[in-house]
């Protein structure tokens, strides 16, 4: 959108209209504020509403017929202008964030930990109202997210070298050491995530020896609740200063915006690597273990032309599950096989490709989020389970789905090409 | 010049030549371990078991049976008298007189063997019992000539020495196949190892109508046993007796025709088993076998020749291949129909032990059931506290609360399977009806340990016994009544081996034995069913394990059903596939058994299959659609109660 | 190739998700078999804790002719007794790999362990590995376990630790009598009580409340048709007679709105 101003031809045919319902208020709006006399102000509290087609008043408090005024502006400009800015003068003290910052942009994770570090700041506030803190948002590498502001970062370390690119766990440790000893932070705050923030969180906690709670889903000012024995116990113990955080801990910052100052931070020396990344290797999505997979293609007697299904799954990067009579038949390995005898998954999204659903294979997929079907037997229980089923032949549905997604990639392509070349310019 | 030293002299010397030859081949069979058996009794007892017990089994073939009284009843007088007539040289009319009697039944069975033999089914050996009628033959009617002086017919000194000549070269030859092949290794050497093994049998229960069907526990408590193998790793960890068993085999190949896996051409045949065991204890190559070969598991069949062994060598190791191990559904559909009475599946449950206890090789998803047995006392790892959720609806007595009951209901792992679930429901809903105080375990149940021990773990088995016994040993039941024929062979069969008291005068049931009697008893009312025609699945742990035929038909038949009756039924019965832990280790084939059971379903023309088994049932429905219906006989019973209204 | 490497498998009594009994811990397992592959039977497998329990030997089963135990009891704290056994190890081995889990099935569970057993003995830690792929004079190239099955390739010098992911080989079977066998070293290098730990309280975990869809209505109107409104998606919806293009596409747009296609 553009900052373009446009004629509204709508509203100045109603300011012409002086019978038109909306035209008191459309020429108010547009006369501008109105001061009395003593440079004040004011509001005319009866020039609300407007009358009625039968001739009553009405005053529209749901806002359903305002038309704006004749100036237009994008929808986002007008969402960001309408959060209030929560503004830190002067920090007294720090609650540290450490992103994950996937692919250069805040996850969900990391915006539930931003809303968690504010809440600990209220509550600090609340203890000594003169104290005021700012929770700041460490992230390495290059950062595409343009709006920080908007997750709750009041203050920004972002440490952009070539030493903190793709594995480097050991000089981002050096640069967490180097903001504890220049600015102390009340907390560290670390998503408890295997994107790395675990594992930093770890490695710092041991290198300055206070020990650390991890897997913590409640927190507060004085103790934090967190999951042990692989999540089967809940620990309840007084808040370190350093803790890693489970998904969903708090919600997220949506109703202010922070003003992402940037700080700086005295240079360090970097220490020599020990552990020297040799780049990533692309492995197949096929070969992931059937019980983690989170996308599962799953053939079964229906289908007749498997080479077609193997290259939809491939294309669609599913992962490959069969019933049980489709193993039998020899067309797939049994460790693909979904269902009571075979494996039990727990995938979010699971479509099932002509197969009928044997009460086995319905115990096996019970905990499957979507159930997407294709059966041509209406009837059949997979599709009384599914939340979208459809009732077609699977050769030729597959084929469509396929291309639809050879589509999606291109453009996907292309978009990103553009992209690499507008950025170039 | 006289020969006439010359036949009594080559029959002493071939006589002694066995000897010597037995002397060995007994001391092949002492390189297995010790075992305690009763030799005495055992040598009175043979000659009632093997005109009995061995007699009723191929009396199922009637040719076979007549041909083998007349051949070997005929060489048996015929070999005494001889020994007389020829060797000690009693001169007595009378004797031989008997003796050419015998020789001529001898040789009329044998015209008999050679008419078999003339097109043998492929189930038969060839190679050298090819050559055994011709033998036999020629053994009858040598002797007959010899001994014609000696009855008065021919005078004495008949014929010149160029007869006796000709005569001894015979003697030669066809003593050598009844004599020497007797201990040496020939085919005859079914007639000496099968009595002995008839006499001293591992399980001398079976003899005299009984039933022994158990396996034999794994010790593991005492240190010595510790440091031992356990399992069988090499033939010589076989009891003594076990390999003078796998020395019987007469390679008829009954075991093999009627072997599920063999036909789903799955990689085992039960009678190349046994002669690989021979090769094994034996030492050297399977080159002299002459049988079907195992079948690939392609479609095609292994070649023959290639596996070696030793008394001392690993089995798994060149001798057999452990996919043939884990093929067998231990239906014991062999065990059954093998006239030797060789018992095929405790060797290979003792193979296996070595595989899963010592190598830790359970194939396929073998080991991920059996630690999931082991962490969660059932086989798919479900929480032990899911157990009773099937039941929330059914307001059971649980022992817990009620300490004692009239009828402990065994719900075994059904109770995770939500098919299962409605057979176990169905029979509950039965159970109500008869007013049966009756209770269930609950979550201090545990898996009977069926599975665990049929895939090689006993050490797993064990401890489930144990301390499930621990947990019956705590509560008051005159009978318990389970679902699961797996469950109710180790209940009843199995778990008496731990020295526990807790199943001491309680009546260990399968559900369609109780049913059959409440039934019988009046007390519960039952419809006609008019549905369509109803065949019967023999389940092999119902059957063949415990002899449970007749229960399930009076309970079909009084519901007015008559069944259609398969080709394969009762103690033939072929197995559904489930057994054995066979679903799990899942050896390819090259069809499967289950689809091979619903043709004989399909053939009767019937449009429903009742079953008494939940895994039968599980097997069963896993064929493709459309197919007969398969009920368990609960669900059957269940559709057609009468609720007494009130 | 069998590198001349001590490599220590340090394992801990796992717990089983649905029975809550110890088992062979998932990971601690995947380590063991991971330890395997890379010396066979000349692997180390080491514990801190009790020497009797059973489940030791199911570690060992997996192919050891026997384990070592460092005796702890119940709730001591097993770091400063391993870093003493690695200190007294490293006179022996000068090149060693301590394979570990991520985190332990029982206890706080934190992962901490590896690091700072790393952090005093001043040796690298390599986290969530999925394999090991060589290991030379000097270093080794592992394979680290990213999410949806993506594998990254670092080098670490030795000696080093690493943390063995879920996405390594799987653990072979445990051969009962093998474990049975087994023979059991322990080594007393003495042991420390964990002192946090008697200031935490434990109770078995709450189920963790889910999200709702939060609604930003910002009129009274809006709120109440988020209120009332039917739940999207209840019933499962079914495309009969619609042409295969456009039921293609149905799913396809499910497809990108769960965000499994990228």
């Amino acid at each position: 959108m553009s900052d373009i101003i446009r004629r509204d031809p709508r509203a100045e045919w109603i300011v012409r209209n002086r019978l038109h319902p909306l035209h008191l208020s459309l020429v108010k709006s547009q006369q501008g504020d109105v001061r009395g006399p003593s440079g004040l102000l004011r509001k005319n509290v009866r020039d609300v509403g407007f009358i009625g087609p039968n001739g009553i008043k009405r005053i529209d408090r749901a806002n359903l017929l305002t038309v704006d005024t004749t100036t237009r502006r994008s929808a986002s400009k007008d969402t960001q202008t309408a959060r209030p800015l929560h503004v830190v003068e002067q920090a007294d003290f720090y609650i540290m964030v450490v992103a994950d910052m996937v692919g250069g942009r805040l996850t969900a994770h990391d915006k539930d930990l931003l809303g968690q570090a504010h809440r600990l700041v209220v509550q600090y506030s609340d203890v000594n109202s003169q104290c005021c803190g700012a929770v700041a948002l460490v992230c390495f590498g290059q950062i595409k997210d343009d709006q920080l502001g908007l997750s709750g970062v009041d203050r920004l370390f972002h440490l952009e070298d070539t030493v903190y690119d793709g594995f480097s766990p050991e000089a981002r440790l050096g640069a967490l050491q180097q903001i504890e000893s220049q600015y102390q932070p009340l907390h560290w705050l670390f998503p408890d995530s295997v994107h790395g923030g675990a594992d930093l969180a770890c490695r710092f906690s041991a290198r300055i020896g206070e020990r650390l709670a991890a897997h913590v889903w409640q927190l507060d000012r004085e103790q934090c609740l967190s999951r042990g024995a692989s999540g089967s116990m809940d620990i309840k113990r007084a808040t370190p200063r350093i803790v890693t955080l489970l998904e969903e801990c708090a919600d997220p910052i949506e109703d202010t915006q922070h003003q992402a100052l940037p700080m700086v931070l005295e240079p360090m020396a970097v220490p020599s690597a020990r552990l020297k990344e040799k780049g990533q290797m692309a492995v197949d999505a096929s070969a992931v273990p059937l019980a983690e997979a989170e996308f599962i293609l799953s053939a079964g007697n229906g289908i007749h032309n498997w080479a077609q299904f193997h290259a939809t799954a491939t294309a669609l990067g599913a992962t490959e599950g069969a019933s049980r009579v489709a193993v039998d038949e020899g067309f797939m390995p049994r460790a693909r096989q979904v269902g009571a005898s075979g494996t039990w998954v727990t995938a979010r999204v699971y479509v099932a490709v002509g197969i009928s659903g044997a009460i086995q294979h319905m115990q096996g997929i019970g905990q499957c989020d979507k159930v997407i079907a294709i059966n041509t037997d209406a009837g059949c229980d997979m599709v009384k389970r599914a939340d979208l089923a459809v009732i077609a032949d699977s050769d030729a549905l597959l084929m469509a789905l396929a291309s639809l997604v050879e589509q999606h990639q291109l453009a996907k392509h292309a978009e990103q090409i553009h992209g690499e070349n507008s950025n170039a310019a | 010049m006289m020969l006439d030293w010359l036949p009594p002299t080559l029959i002493g010397v071939l006589l002694v030549l066995a000897g010597v030859g037995a002397i060995r081949r007994i001391n092949l069979w002492r390189a297995g371990q010790a075992e305690e058996v009763a030799i005495l009794a055992g040598l009175m007892a043979m000659p009632t078991r093997y005109l009995h017990d061995l007699h009723h089994v191929v009396d199922r073939d009637k040719y076979i049976s007549r041909t083998h009284v007349a051949t070997g009843g005929g060489f048996v007088l015929a070999m005494a008298l001889i020994v007389l007539v020829h060797v000690f040289g009693v001169n007595n009319t009378l004797l031989a007189w008997a003796l050419m009697a015998a020789l001529v039944m001898m040789f009329c069975g044998a015209l008999f063997v050679f008419k078999r033999r003339l097109n043998p089914p492929s189930r038969l050996s060839k190679g050298p019992w090819m050559r055994l009628p011709k033998s036999l033959l020629t053994f009858s009617v040598t002797f007959f000539v010899l001994t014609l002086p000696a009855a008065g017919i021919l005078p004495d000194g008949t014929g010149r020495w160029v007869f006796t000549l000709v005569l001894s070269a015979l003697i030669l030859l066809s003593l050598s196949e009844v004599l020497l092949g007797m201990t040496w290794g020939g085919p005859m050497k079914h007639a000496f190892a099968g009595a002995l093994h008839l006499a001293f049998h591992r399980r001398s229960e079976r003899f005299g109508g009984g039933r022994s069907t158990g396996l034999k526990p794994v010790l593991f408590s005492d240190n010595d046993a510790v440091n031992k193998v356990h399992g069988v790793a090499k033939p010589s960890d076989f009891k003594w007796n076990q390999l003078l068993g796998f020395d019987a085999c007469v390679q008829c190949g009954r075991c093999e025709a009627v072997c599920p896996a063999f036909a789903a051409g799955q990689p085992l045949n039960p009678k190349k088993l046994i002669q690989d065991m021979v090769v094994g204890f034996a030492g050297g190559s399977d080159a002299q076998y002459a049988g079907s070969p195992y079948p690939d598991g392609k479609g095609g069949v292994q070649e023959v020749g290639y596996a070696k062994g030793g008394a001392d060598q690993i089995i798994t190791d060149g001798l057999i291949h452990p996919d043939t191990l884990w093929s067998c559904t231990t239906c014991r559909a062999c065990v059954e129909e093998c006239p030797m009475m060789i018992e095929h599946v405790d060797a290979i449950v003792d193979m296996r032990r070595f595989l899963t206890l010592e190598k830790g090789d359970t194939p396929n998803k073998g080991a991920q059931v059996l630690e999931n047995i082991i962490a969660t006392d059932n086989p798919n790892g479900h929480s032990p506290e899911s157990r009773t959720y099937w039941a929330a609806d059914q307001n059971l007595a649980l022992m817990k609360d009620v300490k004692k009951a009239e009828v402990l209901f065994w719900v075994s792992d059904g109770a995770f399977d939500m098919r299962s679930q409605r057979i176990l429901r169905a029979f509950v809903t039965l159970l109500k009806a008869a007013k049966v105080d009756v209770a269930i375990l609950g979550d201090e149940e545990r898996d009977s340990g069926d599975v665990a021990r049929r895939l090689g773990d006993d050490a797993t088995f064990q401890s489930l016994a144990k301390r499930n016994l621990a947990t019956l040993s705590q509560y008051r039941f005159s009978t318990l009544v389970t679902t699961d024929p797996h469950a109710f062979h180790c209940l009843k069969n199995e778990y008496g081996d731990f020295g526990s008291t807790a199943l001491d005068g309680v009546e260990v049931l399968h559900h369609t034995t109780f049913l059959n009697r409440l039934v019988k008893e009046g007390r519960l009312r039952l419809d006609t069913f008019k549905g369509g025609k109803v065949t019967y699945h023999d389940p092999c742990y119902l059957g063949r394990y415990n002899g449970e035929y007749e229960a399930p038909r009076e309970l079909l038949a009084s519901l007015g059903i008559d069944i259609a009756e398969m080709e394969r039924s009762a103690f033939r019965s072929r197995c559904c596939g489930g057994g054995g832990g066979a679903p799990i280790t899942d050896i390819p084939g090259e069809r499967r058994i289950a689809d091979m059971r619903m043709e004989d379903v399909v053939s009767t023309g019937a449009e429903m299959v009742a079953v008494g088994c939940q895994q039968c049932t599980a097997m069963l429905e896993g064929v493709v659609e459309p197919r007969p219906v398969v009920k368990d006989i609960a669900e059957i019973l269940v559709g057609q109660l009468v609720e007494e209204v009130h | 190739m069998q590198p001349n490497v001590n490599v220590v498998s340090l394992v801990s009594i796992g717990r089983h998700p649905q029975s809550g009994r110890a088992r062979r811990a998932e990971q601690d397992g995947r380590a063991v078999e991971l330890g395997l592959k890379l010396v066979q039977d000349k692997l180390t497998l080491l514990h801190a804790g009790n020497a009797h329990e059973t489940v030791l030997r199911q570690y060992a089963g997996m192919g050891l002719d026997g384990f070592t135990v460092l005796p702890q009891g119940e709730g001591d704290d097993a770091v400063p007794v391993l870093v003493a056994y690695f200190k007294a190890n490293r006179q022996h081995h000068s090149r060693q790999i301590v394979l570990t889990g991520v985190n332990a099935e029982s206890g706080e569970s934190s992962g901490m362990l590896p690091y700072l057993l790393a952090e005093q003995l001043g040796w690298p830690i390599v986290p969530r590995i999925a394999d090991i792929v060589r290991v030379d004079e000097f270093e080794a190239e592992v394979l680290l376990a990213l999410p949806r099955g993506q594998r990254r390739v670092v080098t670490v010098s030795l000696p080093f630790i690493a943390s063995v992911d879920s996405a390594a080989q799987e653990p072979r079977q445990s051969a009962f009598a093998r474990g049975l066998r087994a023979t059991l070293t322990t080594l007393d290098y003495g042991s420390r009580v964990d002192d946090a730990v008697s200031h935490w309280q434990v109770a078995p975990a709450k189920p963790k409340p889910k999200r709702l869809k939060v609604v930003k209505a910002k009129t009274a109107a809006d709120r109440m048709k988020a209120a009332t409104a039917k739940p999207v998606g209840g019933g499962g919806k079914v495309l009969r007679n619609e042409s295969v293009e456009e039921q293609a596409q149905a799913i396809f747009d499910l497809l990108l709105e769960e965000k499994v296609i990228r």
